[in-house]
């Protein structure tokens, strides 16, 4: 699933050929009338899908369509902000997102995120970086947190050119190693599902081919629900894509969610394939 | 390599899942438990703060909401007539005729220099500004000795109204000064070029359109300056004398009122302890009404530039 | 070399090897020589400043040599034949015990205030406390001092101090003595005192810390307060650790309000129910009587013991918070 050689304007049949294999695959998370509301003003309404497991979903949409907003329901961010309020059903497996049966520390460990731009912890070495998540978690074991740490930057790619200094400060390396960095920390807590929000919006076009060839290495070990505001990229990396558009009252709310395949070249809904042609947004 | 990992890789999952579903409970409870600490903190802040403001109102307003307070000099209770405090018109008049003197010298030298360390890259501006910087951190006692130093002894002036507006003046430069030098960057820098690509000189500009624009910051600042130097005592312990008397005159033994509430304060008759009170609330008025006004007019001038 | 972090700063200024040059051929106006000689008074204030202080204190460290910093007497003698004695070390130790007790609570309870501020209150409330705390960082310190003598002293004296001191096994710590004006006591009023300074600083060092790092943190698992001890304070901790300094600063440098709490007793006895004195509250304390003696040149070598500790301090903290300014942002 290498698409490295494609050009970047080049959307084309051969890209998202093969992205309906995922058809039965078990389903990593279910979203059932998801909405989210600020103060009562409503962002995001009834978004309804399922998050297929061991492939990468992606949210595409104009800005203002609420995807970042969505995302960030998933794994309860929201509830740092005062006055917000999701709704509807949000399950990982058997387990209800928003139900209160597990912490929310516990479960934002299962469902992992990485942020727009590059976020090390600026004070931690690239190996305190790394292994951060596992100290929260109670993880003490100076050879787990040893193993786990030269496994998560070898999946995410970074290993060979990190592993001579690892005790060095994650502002040491450039954008696009940082946010493989960021990559391999969230990786590290061994997620089910990692949330990327426009993962590859602050870098380099070369950092981003990488990330994105990133994404199709590590989706065998985890699940991906990826934000970006490319479309090319969503259909570079993605297996499902779903389309969210802003509606009259300014919330968000999803037009179509398929394979990416026929979401891309033969949507069933006109305004999907006007946002795909570039019409507006 | 890729089986070791995978192997790895289940070991490390099964020990992380039965870390943390180990530590869950206790890391929860050391969470809630600091941030109740937290709410906590906030309450231990609150609570001497909240105290002094009580104590003031409570034993202040009766002094406060005289007329007398403004109107009389003070005068020496005796056992006899143990309420006969008088009023603390000296100290009032004295108060604000340091101050007068002081920011006679001290607003155009601050400013100056503001202006100054903010238009120039000199290796002197750099040097100034460190100076200025350290000195606002000074403790104001010290400036009380320097006046004592130069003022009382060096001129040979004696104690003296003089002395003391000395020493609040010196105190005040780098306050004004840092706070000048951060209204005038504020400024934006097209507002500068505009004004340069007309042709204007650097000091016609500097003079005419970026001081123009900086002067809610510099009012702002000197107010704050102002309200800092009117509670300050040490400094004026040192050098102005006290006195009874009402004066105007430089030469003068002067008195002040953060002097008097270090002298009432320590009495034996309760009338005088709390003419202190009244004087402390007198002084915390003024200080929040000059704050809050700074503030407040910064703000609204802000919003009218936008 | 220089300090300019400015954006706003004007053209450009050419580099070469010797320094800086200006762009600029006009010749300098009037106006420009207003300014520098402002600034060159203020030169000219400042080092006259440190100088004055020093000088005036000269004979007092040549009669003393080093026994001024280890000797704990302080005796003012008017017989040309017994020579005074003064020695800094009580005011030394004092200043240290009422400034560490000072700093310990501004640090604790400031801390975890701004904290509370930033991220536990909701937000109307939050620009409300941060005004007021502003505001209570205006308050003249000898306002606290009056608060300190009048209502802590006698509570002190009869409450708090009586329990203290009757708490077994704590003898050497407390005394076995209740008294009003004590170390402890004025280590509480100039805690209180330095407390809105310090927060108000630290809530800005604290606030200024990205959200993304917070949000990365939450998203790893860590609780709320893994967050704030292991995400937000370690970003902030340059800043705060300025903040600190500032107040440690002020706290070593308060005048009135510790000869107000604190009593004026020299003993080399530092239980914390005991009176004492501190360097700057000795200086008040003493002025009065120490006028045409020759205390004066040695309360002014007290003044450059305070001197040089707090404009270094004062220095350092100015570093730091600027460094910490450079470094949040991401």
């Amino acid at each position: 699933m290498s698409n490295q050689d494609a050009t970047v304007n080049d959307i084309s049949m051969a890209q998202v050929a093969e992205s309906a294999s995922f058809a039965n695959a078990p389903v990593a998370m279910s979203l059932r009338n998801v909405s989210v509301a600020f103060n009562g003003r409503t962002a995001v309404r009834d978004v309804s899908f399922d998050v297929p497991q061991n492939a990468v979903t992606a949210l595409i949409g104009p800005s203002g369509s609420g995807k970042t907003t969505l995302l960030r329901a998933l794994n309860r961010l929201h509830d740092l902000t005062k006055g917000a309020v999701v709704t509807g059903d949000v399950k990982l497996g058997d387990i209800d997102v928003y139900g209160g049966t597990i912490p929310t520390t516990v479960l934002r460990s299962r469902i992992g995120m990485v942020f727009q731009r590059p976020n090390p912890f600026p004070t931690m070495s690239l190996y305190d970086n790394v292994v951060s998540g596992l100290r929260f978690n109670g993880v003490k074991k100076k050879s787990i947190l040893d193993d786990a740490c030269e496994q998560a930057l070898t999946a995410a790619a970074i290993w060979d050119e990190v592993k001579d200094r690892l005790k060095a400060h994650g502002s040491t390396l450039s954008g696009g190693q940082q946010q493989r960095l960021c990559i391999a920390r969230a990786l590290a807590v061994e997620p089910e599902v990692l949330l990327m929000d426009e993962p590859t919006s602050a870098l380099d076009p070369i950092s981003t081919a990488s990330i994105e060839e990133l994404i199709g290495q590590i989706k065998n070990r985890v699940t991906i629900v990826i934000v970006t505001h490319n479309m090319q990229q969503a259909a570079r990396v993605s297996d499902q894509t779903a389309f969210l558009l802003m509606a009259e009252d300014r919330a968000g709310v999803q037009i179509e969610v398929g394979p990416t395949s026929k979401i891309f070249n033969d949507p069933d809904d006109s305004r999907t394939l006007d946002y795909i042609r570039g019409r507006f947004g | 390599m890729t089986t070791l990992h995978i192997d790895n890789s289940h070991h490390i999952r099964e020990h992380l899942r039965e870390r943390a579903s180990a530590t869950i409970k206790r890391r929860q409870f050391v969470s809630r438990l600091m941030i109740a600490l937290c709410w906590v903190a906030i309450g231990l802040a609150a609570l001497p703060l909240g105290d002094v403001i009580i104590n003031l109102f409570s034993h202040g307003w009766s002094s406060v909401s005289s007329w007398a307070f403004y109107s009389q000099l003070p005068a020496q209770p005796t056992l006899v007539t143990p309420d006969a405090v008088g009023g603390v018109s000296n100290a009032i008049a004295g108060s604000a005729v340091i101050l007068g003197y002081a920011l006679l010298g001290a607003l155009p030298i601050g400013i100056g220099i503001g202006v100054y360390t903010a238009e120039s890259d000199s290796r002197f501006a750099a040097t100034l500004r460190l100076v200025v910087a350290t000195m606002v951190g000074a403790p104001s006692i010290l400036m009380g000795l320097f006046a004592f130093g130069l003022v009382v002894v060096q001129l040979g002036m004696g104690f003296c109204i003089m002395a003391g507006s000395f020493a609040i003046g010196t105190m005040m430069l780098p306050v004004l000064a840092a706070s000048t030098e951060i209204a005038v960057r504020n400024v934006p820098a097209t507002l500068r070029e505009a004004g340069l690509a007309l042709g204007a000189k650097k000091s016609t500009t500097s003079l005419r359109i970026v001081l123009p624009a900086a002067i809610t910051g510099i009012v702002s600042g000197a107010i704050l300056a102002i309200s800092r130097a009117i509670g300050e005592t040490a400094p004026v312990l040192l050098v102005i004398g006290g006195s009874q008397a009402f004066t105007w005159k430089a030469g003068d033994f002067g008195e002040a009122l953060p002097f008097m509430i270090y002298q009432d304060a320590s009495s034996s008759y309760p009338a005088q302890r709390a003419q202190a009170w009244g004087i402390a609330l007198f002084i915390v008025i003024v200080v929040f009404f000059l704050s809050l006004t700074a503030r407040i007019w910064a703000n609204s001038k802000q919003k009218e530039r936008r | 070399m220089s300090l300019n972090t400015s954006t706003v700063s004007s053209p450009s200024p050419v580099t070469n090897v010797e320094g800086r040059k200006r762009p600029s051929t006009s010749s300098r106006g009037a106006y420009e020589y207003v300014l520098l000689t402002a600034s060159a008074l203020f030169a000219l204030i400042a080092a006259y400043f440190v100088g004055t202080v020093i000088w005036r204190a000269v004979p007092a460290f040549r009669e003393q040599g080093f026994g001024f910093f280890s000797n704990a007497m302080w005796n003012s003698s008017f017989d040309p034949t017994v020579p005074s004695q003064f020695g800094s070390l009580s005011m030394i130790i004092g200043t240290l015990i009422t400034s560490g007790i000072a700093i310990l609570i501004a640090v604790i309870v400031g801390t975890g205030t701004a904290l509370a501020i930033t991220f536990l209150l909701p937000s109307r409330l939050r620009t409300i406390a941060a005004t007021l705390i502003e505001l209570l960082a205006a308050v003249p310190s000898v306002v606290y001092g009056v608060w300190g003598l009048i209502i802590l002293t006698p509570w002190f004296q009869y409450t708090v101090g009586p329990w203290l001191a009757g708490i077994p096994g704590f003898d050497w710590l407390f005394g076995t003595t209740a008294g009003g004006q004590c170390y402890l006591l004025a280590g509480l009023v100039l805690g209180a005192m330095i407390l809105p300074s310090y927060v108000a600083i630290g809530r800005e060092v604290i606030n200024s810390v990205s959200k993304e790092l917070i949000e990365a943190s939450l998203s790893l698992g860590a609780t709320q307060w893994q967050t704030l001890w292991k995400t937000v304070i370690p970003t902030a901790r340059i800043g705060l650790f300025g903040a600190g300094t500032l107040a440690l600063g002020r706290a070593i440098g308060e005048t009135v309000a510790m000869s107000m709490v604190l009593g004026s007793a020299l003993s080399t006895n530092y239980q914390l129910l005991k009176p004492g004195a501190t360097l700057a509250g000795w200086i008040a304390t003493q002025w009065g009587e120490a006028q045409g003696s020759n205390q004066v040149p040695a309360l002014f070598a007290l003044g450059v013991i305070l001197m040089v500790v707090s404009l270094s301090m004062s220095l350092i903290s100015n570093r730091l918070v600027a460094r910490q300014r450079r470094a949040a942002t991401l």
